[in-house]
């Protein structure tokens, strides 16, 4: 008992458990809870009926349902580019330039500063007669003002780039976090070898980076089918359904018109879909990072 | 490794009890089961009606109210309380956002308030689902004659009263002076109809470069030009008429005019456009009047207040705040009453002069306060808004599901005006919707 008591997995446990109390409470049990919700027309305020899998056969004939779902999918399309641009901002602030500092703080304050914040400046600079469409004009780019958040051609791609301009930040520090704990003598051995930076790059630093870019690429594919405040805020999911994303439609059907019961059908495909793409991800990043795992 | 096996057992026993055993604190009789909870229209087995001599505590719960207006809420309890020994209020004040899901979450741990402040579209919704008490049971016929009947009935359904209508706001014209000059036009002599507003607001494009208005694309946009969304017994979509098809096509081809924005602009939207001047017209209650003195002084300073020109159907939209007994109220009377008192016309009148907002009582315009202007803006619309009272109705489609309703008319006219989908197609998409969104009836 004693022995156990000292044991390193019993102290790595002891640290553990508060937060995954946290997590059974907050985040394991609704999960459950939802299973025998979705099967019901729960609502809170009216009797609740059991309705067996008719709001999973609802959601599939959704139109909207399947329109939020596509639009969440073509989210994930910022995934790889968020990595590549962030990875390269990372190397850059890992280089000795001068002021490189005054770039790390820059490019993280987009991080911590709050979405709904972040949100609204986007929507001033984008407006009709906003900063955007202004420069744009001067440069001779385009010819009259563009609504880029009222028009469906535009505004599920504008939201994709504020999202990315947001998250760029996140993911560069946890990959400069990486490349330190990169050892220095395989650069060193690498260049004895006559490798260039380029070179460098492509067979030190991405391979020895594969855990991070594993790491990043889940909880950015996660975040992005997740997506919420930025589609919320600035367009509620229009104009129509050009922006509408399974979470701003999940909300919409649960906490502003009350169907908790098909909310929750339509949260636990959502979990299977993301839970899909995760697999896949760890099936393509198997080997890799300092300690091959 | 036995020792990192038990560990995590260990670990998990303690998160699986601890998770089952908070869990478990919220639970009720309300948690949804594969079985029937008795939530109807009957009153509930815990709801019981307590004696008068017997002292009884009212929750009442409000809308943003405090800390303006708590010296007018603290004198009217305390009126209430002395005229009613034994019942004590306890009031509490949500912001906007919150009170809906305070409501659903206290509603679902089973502590009711007595007396709620909602706004008619949540009342709606909540009565037409059976969470409230029907008011027609507990009201006179004077009592309840004694609102305006439109605002009244825009929470009756099928012969049950849902809510008591309290503030109310109706909405007006507003006018940039300025811009209207320099187009020519007469701000003395206003439009009267949609059809005059609009000339007005094509002239204001052609001579000033500015948009007309700015609007939000919503449901109401309908029922204003005469077309009633739902059939008469409410069971399938009537919107879907030659009548619609000519109003959104009128309004495209104001968009691509210039002459409306070309935006589905919500309110906030709304006062940046006239504030900066990018519209000459504005469309909404009385409350506009403090967001444009803050953000642009020298535009509030330009701007004057009209009856708002009305569409085909001749009814001034009122945007009202009720108050509603939620069906478990564990003391119905005592709350329907104190619900009484608060609408009274003298409190009601009382209320209007602190709050500057609109009363739903009859008794209460007649008052001078609402028929004397003494020449600001504010006093302006509050004349004129309060003398369109009595064509005033809070538009509700009035069935459980209201809101998948809305917004599925809302989706389809942001995709014909702002996408460019073809206009009779995306009615027939939105009238089959709509219709299996009432076959569904959730």
């Amino acid at each position: 008992m004693k022995r156990w008591a000292r044991s390193e997995s019993f102290s790595a446990w002891a640290f553990m458990t508060p937060g995954l109390v946290f997590l059974a409470i907050f985040t394991f049990w609704p999960i459950l809870y939802g299973i025998p919700l979705a099967l019901t027309d729960y609502s809170v305020i009216a009797e609740t009926r059991y309705v067996g899998f008719e709001n999973f056969t609802r959601a599939f004939q959704d139109h909207n349902f399947t329109v939020s779902l596509w639009n969440s999918l073509v989210y994930v399309l910022i995934v790889p580019i968020i990595q590549v641009i962030s990875i390269l901002m990372a190397i850059l602030v890992n280089s000795r330039l001068p002021g490189v500092k005054m770039f790390r703080a820059a490019y993280y304050i987009p991080v911590v500063t709050s979405m709904v914040a972040v949100a609204l400046i986007w929507s001033w600079l984008l407006g009709n007669n906003g900063v955007v469409n202004y420069l744009l004009i001067q440069a001779g780019i385009i010819d009259g003002q563009v609504s880029w958040l009222s028009s469906s051609s535009t505004a599920l791609y504008v939201l994709m780039f504020i999202t990315m301009w947001k998250g760029l930040g996140y993911y560069m520090m946890l990959y400069l976090a990486g490349l330190q704990g990169i050892p220095s003598d395989l650069y060193e051995a690498a260049r004895v070898d006559g490798a260039g930076p380029l070179r460098l790059v492509v067979h030190v630093t991405i391979p020895l980076l594969r855990p991070h870019i594993l790491f990043c690429t889940l909880i950015s594919i996660m975040g992005a089918v997740r997506v919420f405040d930025e589609v919320y805020i600035l367009t509620k999911g229009g104009p129509g359904t050009s922006t509408l994303t399974s979470s701003v439609y999940i909300f919409q059907k649960g906490l502003e018109q009350f169907n908790f019961g098909y909310a929750s059908a339509l949260g636990l495909i959502v979990s299977v879909i993301i839970g899909a793409l995760s697999i896949l991800v760890f099936r393509f990043n198997r080997k890799g990072g300092v300690n091959s795992y | 490794m036995r020792t990192n096996r038990s560990g995590f057992i260990l670990s998990l026993l303690v998160v699986m009890a601890l998770s089952m055993l908070l869990a478990g604190c919220g639970g009720n009789g309300n948690a949804p089961a594969p079985t029937t909870s008795a939530n109807g229209a009957e009153p509930s087995a815990e709801q019981t009606d307590t004696p008068k001599s017997e002292p009884v505590t009212l929750e009442f719960w409000t809308i943003a109210l405090q800390p303006t207006f708590n010296d007018y809420f603290n004198d009217l309890i305390a009126k209430y309380e002395e005229s009613h020994p034994g019942v004590t209020i306890e009031w509490k004040d949500y912001p906007y956002d919150a009170i809906s899901q305070r409501l659903l979450t206290s509603t679902a741990s089973g502590k009711s308030p007595d007396v709620v402040n909602l706004n008619t579209e949540f009342a709606s919704q909540l009565g037409s689902k059976g969470a409230l008490l029907n008011l027609a049971d507990h009201l006179t016929a004077e009592e309840a004659g004694s609102y305006f009947e439109g605002i009244y009935n825009s929470t009756v359904f099928d012969g049950k009263a849902y809510a008591l209508p309290w503030y109310t706001g109706t909405e007006v014209l507003f006018m940039n002076k300025k811009l209207v000059e320099k187009a020519g036009l007469d701000p003395s002599n206003p439009p009267q109809t949609r059809d005059e507003l609009i000339e007005w607001a094509r002239q204001v494009h052609q001579k000033t470069g500015a948009a007309g208005y700015a609007q939000q694309l919503v449901s109401k946009l309908f029922p204003i030009d005469g077309i009633s969304i739902l059939n008469e017994d409410k069971t399938a979509a009537a919107f879907n008429t030659p009548e619609a098809e000519a109003m959104i096509s009128k309004m495209r081809d104001l968009m691509k005019e210039g002459v409306v924005l070309k935006e589905d602009a919500d309110f906030t939207k709304q006062i940046q456009y006239f504030s900066g001047e990018q519209v000459a017209f504005q469309l909404s209650g009385p409350t506009f009047i403090n967001f444009i003195k803050t953000s642009a002084p020298e535009v509030y300073a330009n701007t004057i207040a009209v009856q708002l020109p009305t569409g085909k159907a001749n009814l001034r939209l009122s945007n009202s705040m009720d108050l509603v007994v939620p069906q478990k109220s564990k003391n119905p009377e005592q709350a329907v009453e104190f619900a009484a008192f608060v609408t009274n016309a003298d409190n009601q009148t009382a209320f209007s002069k602190v709050a500057n907002t609109l009363p739903s009582s009859k008794a209460s315009i007649t008052d001078p306060f609402f028929t004397k202007s003494d020449g600001t803006l504010e006093a302006e619309a509050k004349v004129v808004s309060s003398q369109s009272l009595d064509k005033a109705t809070d538009y509700m489609v009035g069935v459980p599901s209201a809101s998948d309703i809305n917004s599925a008319l809302a989706r389809g006219l942001q995709e014909i005006l702002l996408n460019g989908a073809d206009i009779k197609e995306t009615l027939d998409a939105v009238e089959k919707e709509v219709n299996g969104i009432i076959k569904q009836g959730s």
